[in-house]
């Protein structure tokens, strides 16, 4: 797939050239602009797939993505598409070679139509204690993808362990497994210390973080913003 | 101990590349991530009565936590906000950091909270402010771009915009024009600083940020 990621890391979007008959799946309403001779498809489910759509939407939906998801497909050759995310921060490809990796939920961008992307249930138990959802998504197969993230997106090769705070989790290969631990040494520690609970993986494995964290954003925003007046 | 700020100036975040023994305070929440042979203890904010007048008056956290590397560790430290991040060399020197801009400081550096005035008050900057203070290492950080600059003179910036700046700096308040053009240019209330010293400025205001945000909220 041929690609270019501008604008990068502040406001990063992604121009994916595409030839006829080529395809790209997309998070719906991530299209910035894109060339004419182009066909927008709007499914529940894969490409081409037939039965069981609306689950996986509806499962994807509890991933924090959208029940929907957008086929663009070019009916003629040198056609492209330009896509970004809603907030400001970087977009980064990831190549998949007959492998998974696992997505935060609202991270995932767009992918080669050959990836399959589907919700995976991490747990109710890691989803209440590392602030991340229940479900996160799921892309296997062979082919490109991307992602985005609030901040500038750095990747860690873990083999080993490696500790990531809660809200700076972008992506992991399955390979990698997490659990949620207290941050410092002790309870009364972890707490006081602001760090609260962390993330731990484990294995050997990419692990993507992102630089910022929406949560501390808020947080630091939230106290001079107006109430809703109702 | 080898420490790189990278993504800036619009996601400034920091890398620190630590080998054993090696230590770093920095805010509480401030870890993005790191290896597991760095070990984090939480301890006041330098000494209770001081973490509690930092917290009420210079608008820091009550704790810190410090860093320490059992082997060779990577650290990832970052601010809430978008914005750049700068560092300071103290060498016996000092610098007064505003509310919130502290970020990580190593071992040596003193913090301290001291009294910046009512000048400092109506200008917006808070009635304390925070010391930084010994030897060696500061981080801080501001939303936006940093600027840096000398100045041996007068000097006007707006409210919110001060970052940091040195001890031999002083600090009036004023205002921008005139009564009128005062009040009608927007520009309201501003700090005249005197040098000679050296100033940081920051190109955006989160205060700034949250007005413009509350004018497009629940209309």
């Amino acid at each position: 797939m041929q690609y270019e990621i501008l604008a990068k890391p502040a406001s990063s979007v992604v121009k994916v050239q595409l030839n006829a008959g080529d395809h790209l799946t997309c998070e719906v309403g991530a299209m910035v602009a894109m060339s004419t001779r182009m066909t927008v498809e709007t499914t529940t489910q894969k490409k081409g797939s037939s039965g069981g759509g609306i689950m996986k939407g509806l499962k994807r939906l509890f991933a924090g993505e959208s029940l929907f998801i957008n086929h663009f497909t070019a009916r003629e050759d040198g056609q492209y598409i330009i896509l970004g995310p809603t907030m400001m921060g970087d977009v980064i490809h990831h190549r998949l070679d007959n492998a998974t990796l696992i997505v935060q939920g609202g991270s995932w961008l767009a992918s080669d139509p050959d990836i399959t992307i589907d919700a995976s249930w991490q747990g109710l138990g890691k989803a209440f204690f590392s602030g991340e959802g229940a479900f996160w998504v799921k892309c296997s197969g062979t082919g490109d993808m991307f992602m985005n993230s609030f901040g500038a997106i750095y990747a860690v090769e873990v083999d080993g362990d490696y500790i990531v705070d809660t809200g700076h989790i972008v992506a992991f290969e399955d390979t990698l497994n997490f659990k949620v631990q207290k941050a410092g040494a002790s309870w009364m520690s972890s707490i006081l210390g602001g760090e609260g609970l962390v993330c731990r993986f484990e294995g050997k494995g990419i692990v993507y973080c992102q630089s910022h964290n929406p949560s501390s954003f808020g947080s630091a925003l939230g106290p001079s913003l107006k109430p809703r007046q109702s | 101990m080898e420490v790189i700020t990278r993504d800036r100036p619009a996601f400034a975040n920091v890398q620190v590349k630590m080998q054993p023994g090696d230590r770093i305070v920095a805010e509480a929440d401030a870890m993005a991530s790191m290896s597991t042979s760095i070990v984090m203890k939480t301890r006041w904010n330098g000494g209770f009565f001081g973490a509690l007048l930092r917290r009420i008056f210079g608008g820091e956290t009550l704790f810190v936590n410090e860093f320490q590397a059992t082997a060779e560790s990577e650290l990832v430290i970052t601010q809430p906000f978008p914005g750049d991040i700068e560092c300071l060399d103290l060498n016996g020197t000092s610098m007064f950091l505003q509310p919130g801009a502290y970020l990580a400081s190593e071992p040596g550096v003193k913090m301290g909270v001291s009294w910046a005035g009512f000048a400092s008050w109506i200008g917006g900057e808070g009635l304390f402010r925070l010391k930084v203070s010994g030897t060696g290492k500061v981080w801080f950080g501001a939303y936006g771009g940093i600027f840096v600059k000398e100045i041996d003179g007068p000097f006007v910036v707006d409210t919110g915009h001060l970052v940091a700046y040195e001890p031999t700096v002083g600090m009036k308040v004023g205002m921008a024009g005139g009564i009128f053009s005062s009040f009608f240019s927007k520009e309201g209330l501003v700090s005249r600083v005197t040098g000679p010293g050296r100033i940081y400025l920051q190109s955006r205001s989160i205060d700034g940020l949250a007005q413009w945000t509350n004018r497009h909220l629940w209309r």
